[in-house]
């Protein structure tokens, strides 16, 4: 059990620093596969947010994203251009739906839910940015809904995979409130 | 392990994230497509804009005969041309911005055209 006070900031700092590194290697093996339609691609490091959430809480989540979005832009070279404040507003989106979430989770809404929400989040907070700033195209709303289709179907994706890695016994250790097993 | 993958809140959620996506599609993509107006266009004479408001048949002379066209409130057809192949009648109903029929017997191409502008391709 780490749940005794003593295990405090420490254990805690060194595990978000730990799911962070994991993200921001996810991150950056992600932004190397080819993908078929630009502007889509899977959003695995969602995985290790979510992770985060459930298992060490809402702050954590929080931090392990931001260092996972300051991070992976620094190796990938995107710090502060477009492509860094798109993932950003992409990232503080998804987090602030997660927070608006948090009183239902893991009891009412899994996973698969939050990994939805969160993907649905991601892309509009990206496309908002994207239609206000970046590209204040009148006709740019036509792609928002093949990106919305597409956060659908990777959402449930990653949060499958999500309750996968969740029910690994490994995790399930540093769980405060493990998932109910009804 | 043997816990349930989804619980009410994921069907939930997943439901009314197809139906934002649903709604998405159907906001984005229906209203700017309306054809509004069918431009007549022949060879060898000025274009004819024809607003597609009330039911009513076009009669359009050609070098190989007439060709009758249908205008009703936001669709145009080519109901009945000279071509053998029926190849302009093939086409159908117009009705999205920039659909297009053609009768070559009667050098003659019908055309009709929403308010928003169209698109050919969508490069990023």
């Amino acid at each position: 059990m780490t749940g005794d006070p003593h295990a405090g900031t420490d254990t805690r700092d060194r595990a978000i620093a730990a799911l962070a590194a994991i993200a921001i290697g996810i991150q950056i093996l992600e932004a190397a596969i080819p993908s078929p339609v630009p502007g889509i691609k899977p959003g695995l490091a969602n995985i290790v947010t979510l992770i985060t959430l459930l298992v060490l809480g809402w702050r954590a989540a929080v931090a392990v994203t931001l260092i996972r979005v300051v991070g992976s832009s620094l190796l990938l070279g995107t710090l502060l251009s477009p492509a860094f404040w798109l993932s950003l507003a992409g990232a503080l989106a998804s987090l602030v739906l997660l927070a608006a979430l948090r009183p239902f989770a893991p009891r009412h809404v899994g996973p698969v839910g939050l990994a939805i929400a969160a993907a649905m989040a991601h892309i509009t907070g990206q496309f908002l940015l994207a239609w206000a700033i970046i590209i204040p195209h009148p006709n740019l709303p036509l792609v928002l809904p093949p990106l919305l289709l597409a956060a659908l179907i990777t959402g449930g994706l990653t949060g499958i995979l999500t309750a996968h890695v969740l029910a690994d016994p490994r995790i399930q250790r540093h769980a405060h409130n493990p998932t109910p097993n009804d | 392990m043997n816990h349930r993958l989804l619980r009410w809140g994921d069907t939930l959620i997943g439901a009314l994230a197809a139906g934002v996506v649903v709604a998405a599609f159907v906001f984005a993509y229906s209203p700017s497509g309306e054809a509004r107006v069918l431009v007549i266009s022949q060879a060898g004479a000025t274009p004819q804009h024809e607003p597609l408001d009330r039911a009513r048949v076009v009669e359009i002379h050609g070098p190989a005969g007439i060709t009758h066209i249908e205008i009703e409130p936001g669709r145009a057809r080519c109901a009945d041309s000279p071509g053998r192949q029926n190849i302009c009648e093939a086409s159908g109903w117009l009705q999205a911005h920039g659909e297009v029929a053609v009768s070559l017997p009667n050098r003659l191409t019908l055309q009709v055209l929403g308010t928003e502008p169209g698109f050919d391709s969508l490069h990023y």
